[in-house]
């Protein structure tokens, strides 16, 4: 729903509340996640019959998927950079790169969940398992959902008139992207690496 | 006017009726058990502190709205007065007070009345029912003597009763003998507990509290309170019947019925409470522990 | 193999004929639909109804969809209650009455869930979007089409709530769909989905003018306008759509997992293979009490302007005010537990809880003082809404005593799932929200429409109400304290039916009282000329709203207004009496930058729906559609760059000037 939210112009000259609405949506999203994060930690922490998480976890993966999507919000900043100095192509580039980035990282991730299901860790299995498939798909559907708006933005910067409303587009992009980081600090940590102790 | 009046009369002689017509509570307004009883003092102690400050405002507003109307051509009229410190101080503090005290009672309380914590002022050992929620009936099952019942209990008076709950193929239900005690929730896989004191002799219903399904309405029991003697004769007789609960049987019992009867049976399974709990505790896989043979739904 | 894929589970078996209540309203509803869109051909106004209304991106417009909605949903709803009410009259001993058990279920549910979700909601946001930009001296939200996105993803999750009573079924679970009852093995049937996804859309829509509205009212208040110089009704809705922002994400959270339930096996909820219910318990009623202070905040501050409008005086302690609206929406969150004492928490647990929730009642008790004395030593006038208000007092004492009462772990454990608790959150909700509402939408009639309501008819139906409403809900505590439970279909003891026949009787009454509303709308309607409202300050108010034409300009406010006072409008009144206006002939008015009509929201809105309804029947392929359909108009939207156009100074200053005559002749 957030692409409704950006592309919302209709002249109250007040880029500041427009930001604020962005970082409210942003806020709620936090909930959203938090809301995850609390019901898979209540599903996880009494511990329930079935596999656990601990026996199906490959760290190196996981540390690849960190990989892409840090090194994505790096490239997505130079693109920003680009932008600033109003070189478009340049622009454009980074972005690509970044989209590529991050569809480097739902790839590995889509690969971790198949060869997770063929293991025997599957979602229909327990509670615990569905939490884990939940939590770290909803993050992954965001990415996914980031990457759309991504393409949509490459394709769309130089048809945008305004250097105004290019840099406004591109911070919600940026909070975006970068919120979605942060989630993913918070998964890395309490889901895979308490997972794996 | 007359239509208001007409209006208004009705309703205070229904409500007087309403009131009035009571003799035959059935709830905590009439309590036979040592739980309900404080229950009900709760009740009536939170009622009257909430009274308090209840009545003066039905009464104020009506009344300030009553001599206020601008047709009353009141002279005082004071357009901008809109802030009073003492009067405010005032009605922060008083429902601050009553609240205090309102609280103080309800940690207390809700401690005493716990239904996990056996009542203290009952020394011997809790006689123990295991209670398992079944798709729209109740069984008791009494380990110590042996013998089972579906939505018929029997209770010894003057006596700790501590009962344990689980369900078994019906969505969460709640144990409930409003003249007894407080009601509390069944779960599958979950083990909850409650304890009960009867102090008077005689009939209560019983009843599930939480939609369930279809047959809610009908899940109901009677809860028997008779004297030690009585139950011990009671006891003697269902043993003596021929009508064991093995698993063949409990497994008819796991299949949907409506406003059951009672049943007796002499004898149940080692353990079936625990094992029932234990069944959804460590089932794992798609499938729901009873989707194969006593399937909940039917078409 | 196409079928599957284009129908998938739906049949005929699925409609259901046999059905004589469901079918009836089925028919209803088609034959009403007909004929409204046989009317609009008629009279040639589909171009007019889709440039002017479905595509309207202003705050009034979407305003009155908003009430039209809620109102139509309110009769649904008021039908449910009446089959209820009349079968518990009935369903006594060997009497059975005339609803099957799993149809009454499906009534309860439907009861709840359209009087929560597509009435109050609704009727709340009609208010919002009618009043606060108006008082905040704004010409429209912060973001217009998403309004309009809001207002009919909420009118699309009505619809397909309707839908469930002609093909398939509704939800059997009560308004909250506890788990397990609402999992896959308990309800096979399609209602629990209705449920979701009903709920669902409707909750994206109401999250997302929850963010609007915040957004609004923090950036777009007038000069001078300082938090603690805002009207109470633009406080409360802050207070209100902050807990919007906070507590439908988890809302939609909880329901998504159980779709995962439902639709891929999963366990979050189920009641085996490590799923908890307990769990979904706390997650829904995180959201259900925020939820419910959502609904009575905006009624607080509609109550704050009625009284002190009618009573001719200032608000009393309008900081006092503030703060307890503030600490109600913090403790909003710290409660929801006492929904749940007796899933055998524990002393302590309970016991934090329910003083949690007890404390809630001193911020509320000092607004109940506030109005009070708000109204004393001043110049009551009793209009309507301050009846409504008059009736608010008492009730809402009532259903707040025994809130209270209820908060006390001990006594929860006696009267919970009982009518007693109905007979409460019905003392409040009807008492506090919907008569707030009434009189809301009374008091700012006149500024909506351009002329006021009936009173004759309006006091009619105002006594109706209530004194059926305490006809109905006295006797719902007396039985529910005899150990009467809620979700009853038939009860063998006899000794329980004349409270529920008074029940019912006092139902009927109030079905006699939204008669009176009806014949109120339609004498108004009709005398519209003779009500007209010529100054645009009907009542001689106090806020921003009342300054402008009634109703307002497309544009609001001529020139945004500055304020150095709260009630600035009274403050005016009261030092320029008797001076004259200037003339808008000798005005200089500038151009005003406004946001174009798009019927993208209404769009996006019916593909969801499309979504939301291949759900439900697990059509895959109209899924896809319906996905692909809402992101693409995302999409397209942020390629258009038509979005904003100026209204010209000319045609400001004529408005102005007809405005300026209007108020003269009168």
């Amino acid at each position: 729903m957030h692409n409704i939210l950006v592309h919302d112009e209709h002249g109250h000259d007040s880029d500041g509340a427009d930001v604020f609405g962005f970082w409210l949506y942003i806020m709620t999203d936090c909930v959203l996640f938090g809301t995850l994060f609390v019901a898979f930690l209540s599903l996880t922490y009494p511990l329930m019959a079935g596999p656990s998480l601990k026996d199906y976890i490959d760290l190196s993966q996981v540390l690849a998927e960190t990989f892409f999507l840090l090194t994505s919000n790096l490239t997505f900043f130079i693109a920003i950079l680009y932008l600033n100095k109003n070189k478009i192509f340049s622009a454009q580039l980074w972005l690509a790169i970044t989209f590529l980035l991050g569809v480097g990282f739902v790839y590995l991730e889509i690969h971790e969940f198949v060869h997770m299901a063929h293991e025997g860790f599957r979602w229909n299995v327990s509670g615990h398992i569905s939490a884990f498939f939940t939590l770290v798909g909803t993050h992954g559907l965001h990415v996914s959902f980031g990457l759309l708006w991504i393409l949509t933005m490459i394709i769309q910067l130089p048809f945008i008139k305004t250097s105004q409303i290019r840099t406004r587009r591109m911070t919600y992009l940026g909070l975006f992207w970068n919120f979605l980081d942060i989630v993913w600090i918070f998964l890395f940590t309490i889901v895979y690496l308490t997972g794996a102790i | 006017m007359s239509v208001k009046k007409f209006l208004s009369m009705t309703l205070i002689v229904l409500l007087l009726l309403s009131l009035t017509a009571c003799n035959h509570q059935m709830g905590i307004l009439n309590p036979k058990g040592i739980i309900a009883s404080e229950e009900r003092k709760l009740f009536f102690d939170a009622l009257a502190l909430m009274l308090i400050v209840v009545i003066p405002v039905i009464i104020m507003s009506l009344v300030f709205v009553y001599h206020y109307q601008v047709s009353h051509r009141v002279k005082d009229y004071k357009p901008n007065w809109s802030h009073n410190l003492y009067l405010e101080i005032i009605w922060w503090t008083i429902p601050c007070i009553i609240i205090l005290v309102l609280a103080i009672i309800t940690w207390k309380k809700s401690h005493e009345l716990d239904p996990f914590q056996p009542i203290p002022a009952y020394k011997e050992p809790p006689m123990l029912i295991q209670v398992i929620a079944l798709p729209w009936k109740w069984l008791f099952i009494y380990p110590k003597q042996n013998i089972a019942t579906v939505n018929y209990l029997e209770i010894p008076v003057n006596q700790q009763v501590e009962y344990w709950f689980t369900t078994d193929n019906v969505p969460m239900s709640s144990f409930f003998v409003p003249q007894l005690g407080s009601q509390i929730y069944t779960m599958t896989g979950m083990r909850t507990r409650l304890h009960l004191v009867a102090k008077n002799i005689g009939v209560y219903e019983g009843m599930n509290t939480q939609y369930n399904g279809n047959g809610f309405a009908g899940m109901r029991f009677q809860a028997h309170v008779v004297d030690p003697a009585e139950m011990q004769r009671w006891v003697t007789k269902v043993k003596a019947s021929s009508n064991h609960l093995t698993n063949q049987t409990y497994h008819q019992l796991l299949n949907p019925s409506f406003s059951e009867p009672p049943k007796f049976f002499a004898g149940t399974p080692d353990d079936l409470f625990n094992h029932v709990f234990m069944l959804y505790m460590m089932n794992t896989g798609p499938n729901h522990p009873r989707e194969n043979t006593n399937k909940f739904h039917q078409e | 193999m196409l079928q599957e894929l284009l129908l998938g589970k739906l049949t005929w078996a699925d409609i259901p004929f046999e059905n004589p209540f469901a079918m009836g309203a089925g028919v209803f509803m088609a034959i009403a639909l007909v004929a409204i869109l046989l009317l609009i051909t008629f009279m040639r106004k589909w171009s007019y109804i889709w440039h002017e209304w479905v595509s309207s991106v202003d705050h009034k417009k979407i305003g009155i969809m908003y009430l039209i909605l809620s109102m139509v949903m309110l009769l649904r709803g008021f039908l449910d209650a009446l089959l209820m009410r009349g079968q518990q009259a009935i369903s006594a001993g060997h009497a059975v009455g005339y609803l099957n058990p799993s149809h009454f279920a499906q009534i309860f549910s439907a009861h709840g869930v359209i009087m929560i979700f597509f009435v109050a909601m609704p009727f709340m946001f009609a208010l919002i979007n009618l009043a606060v930009p108006l008082q905040i001296g704004a010409r429209d939200v912060a973001f217009p089409y998403l309004n309009s996105v809001s207002f009919w993803l909420t009118f699309v999750g009505a619809m397909l709530c309707n839908i469930s009573l002609v093909v398939g079924d509704f939800a059997q679970t009560g308004w909250l769909a506890y788990p397990p009852l609402s999992e896959l093995y308990y309800s096979p049937d399609s209602g629990v989905d209705y449920y979701i996804w009903s709920l669902q859309i409707a909750g994206a829509g109401t999250l997302l003018a929850g963010i609007n509205f915040v957004v609004t009212i923090i950036k777009m208040r007038c000069k001078g306008m300082t938090l603690m110089k805002m009207p109470i009704f633009t406080w409360s809705a802050l207070c209100s759509m902050i807990l919007v922002a906070l507590a439908f994400p988890v809302l939609t959270v909880t329901l998504g997992l159980l779709a995962l339930d439902r639709y891929m096996d999963m366990h979050f909820f189920s009641d085996f293979s490590g799923g908890n219910v307990m769990l979904y318990v706390n997650l829904i009623w995180a959201w259900g009490h925020p939820e419910v202070y959502i609904l009575i905040l905006p009624a607080f501050g509609v109550f704050s302007e009625v009284v002190a409008t009618f009573s001719q005086k200032r608000l009393f302690g309008y900081t006092s005010m503030v703060w307890a609206l503030v600490v109600i929406t913090f403790l909003a969150f710290i409660v929801w537990l006492h929904h749940f004492f007796t899933m055998g928490a524990g002393g302590d647990v309970n016991a934090f809880f329910g003083i949690m929730t007890m404390i809630i009642s001193i911020p509320t008790g000092v607004k109940v003082f506030n109005w009070l004395f708000t109204m004393y030593k001043g110049r009551i006038i009793l209009t309507t809404p301050m009846l409504w208000v008059t009736a608010f007092f008492t009730t809402f004492a009532i259903g707040g005593m025994t809130g209270v009462m209820m908060s006390v772990p001990p006594i929860d454990f006696q009267v919970h799932n009982s009518l007693f608790l109905i007979a409460h959150f019905h003392n409040v909700i009807i008492g506090g929200v919907l008569f707030g509402y009434f009189a809301g939408i009374i008091y700012w009639f006149p500024k909506v429409f351009g002329f006021h309501l009936d009173e004759k008819w309006g006091k009619r139906s105002f006594y109706c109400w209530v004194c059926g409403f305490y006809l109905a809900f006295m006797p719902l505590y007396i039985v529910g304290l005899n150990g009467f439970m809620r979700r009853t279909d038939h009860y063998d003891n006899v000794l329980y039916q004349p409270y529920l026949i008074a029940a019912a009787a006092g139902a009927c009454l109030i079905s006699i009282g939204i008669l009176f509303q009806i014949i109120q709308l339609i004498v108004s309607i009709r005398k519209r000329k003779q009500f007209r409202d010529h100054t645009g300050d009907f009542w001689n108010a106090r806020t921003l709203e009342w300054t402008v034409s009634s109703p307002a300009p497309i544009y609001n406010f001529a020139f945004l207004p500055t304020v150095s006072t709260i009630d600035q409008f009274w403050y005016d009144k009261e030092r320029q009496i008797g001076e004259e206006r200037i003339h808008p002939q000798d005005i200089h008015y500038q151009p005003i930058h406004m946001p174009k009509n798009t019927p993208l929201g209404f769009i996006i809105a019916i593909f969801s729906g499309v979504f939301g309804f291949a759900l439900i029947w697990h059509m895959w392929l109209l899924v896809c559609i319906g996905l692909i359909g809402m992101i693409a108009t995302v999409i397209a939207r942020t390629f258009s760059t038509d979005t904003d156009y100026y209204i010209d100074a000319e045609t400001v200053k004529a408005t102005e000037i007809a405005h300026f005559k209007e108020g003269v002749h009168a």
